[in-house]
């Protein structure tokens, strides 16, 4: 075959990439060329699509990995998908107008884990509270033994999609707290409901909120449930 | 298979793909330090009788709970701030 054929062949083979017969023509027809420069334009070629490949390939790994935090800010920023902004106002505590005509009442629940030793219970079982209308709860934890016992806590809202207005000014979570032997500390917590949780039409017929601490003995290498920004 | 699996859970469990799974956010001011020598206990105590004595309706107990802030701000047990800035 002459030469010009060989050349528009392969231009026909180049343009199916990826087939592993024609890379194989390929390879063949690279041998089978005999002028050097096209065989040189050729390899330019070759290597110059393996780059663009290698780089394309590069990228898409590398993406995947930076998606993870910029999905996180992102979720933040516009509270997307149940997340809480974590630049939460102070001022919408100052401004917040409280709804009179929708109590809700508050349930208290105190667990603490298996191994833990301390009696950790909720001060009152329940407290009726408005919108808009900042309260104070309080829990009480012991320490019978004679050592002291360092604790750390976390804390859950049902139902789940009410925690989003469940909103802590202060309260003793995610932080350990030691407790002396025998010694007995009130521990309260300060929060609120988002006015806006009377204008969520899912939270209509929601009259009763749970709210639940549990108490873990803080050790070397305890791993809490505890979000990266509460670090 | 496993198409026919996930379809049987959607008739099981609805709506468990919009179920968003709760987030614990930490608190605005942190945490409370704690009352060791039980400085503030005397006004926990009023506001737990104020609590029940109004059938646990906290907005009649707006005062005690004032007062036990304003007793923790007093003892170092939390950091002062304005009343408006409580929601008070």
């Amino acid at each position: 075959m002459s030469i010009r054929n060989c050349c528009s062949l392969f231009k026909h083979i180049t343009t199916f990439k990826g087939s592993l017969s024609n890379k194989f023509h390929t390879s063949v027809r690279l041998n089978q060329l005999h002028n050097t420069s096209d065989k040189q334009s050729l390899k330019h070629k070759i290597r110059s699509t393996v780059y663009y490949v290698t780089a394309a390939g590069v990228l898409t790994v590398g993406l995947s990995y930076a998606a993870v935090p910029l999905y996180r800010m992102f979720c933040q920023a516009y509270s997307y998908g149940g997340t809480t902004s974590t630049g939460h106002d102070v001022s919408k505590v100052e401004t917040m107008a409280s709804v009179k005509n929708r109590p809700i009442r508050i349930k208290f629940n105190a667990d603490i884990a298996a191994s833990m030793r301390w009696n950790f219970k909720p001060q009152q079982h329940e407290i009726t509270i408005i919108p808009g209308e900042t309260a104070l709860a309080f829990y009480t934890a012991k320490n019978p033994t004679d050592k002291p016992v360092t604790g750390i806590s976390t804390y859950n809202v049902i139902p789940f999609e009410a925690g989003q207005y469940f909103n802590k000014i202060q309260c003793f979570c995610f932080e350990e707290q030691q407790l002396n032997p025998h010694e007995q500390v009130d521990m309260p917590v300060f929060f609120y409901i988002d006015p806006e949780f009377v204008e969520d039409p899912k939270m209509e017929f929601i009259e009763e909120i749970i709210l639940s601490y549990t108490f873990f003995e803080a050790r070397e290498g305890l791993k809490l449930p505890v979000p990266a920004f509460a670090r | 298979m496993s198409s026919n699996s996930s379809m049987a859970m959607q008739l099981i469990f609805p709506h468990s793909h919009s179920q968003k799974s709760f987030t614990p956010t930490p608190p605005e001011k942190g945490s409370f330090p704690l009352d060791h020598e039980g400085l503030c206990k005397k006004l926990m105590v009023k506001y737990m009788q104020c609590l029940r004595k109004n059938d646990n309706n906290n907005s009649e107990c707006r005062k005690e709970s004032q007062d036990y802030l304003g007793c923790r701000m007093d003892n170092n047990l939390m950091a002062k701030e304005e009343w408006n800035k409580l929601g008070f």
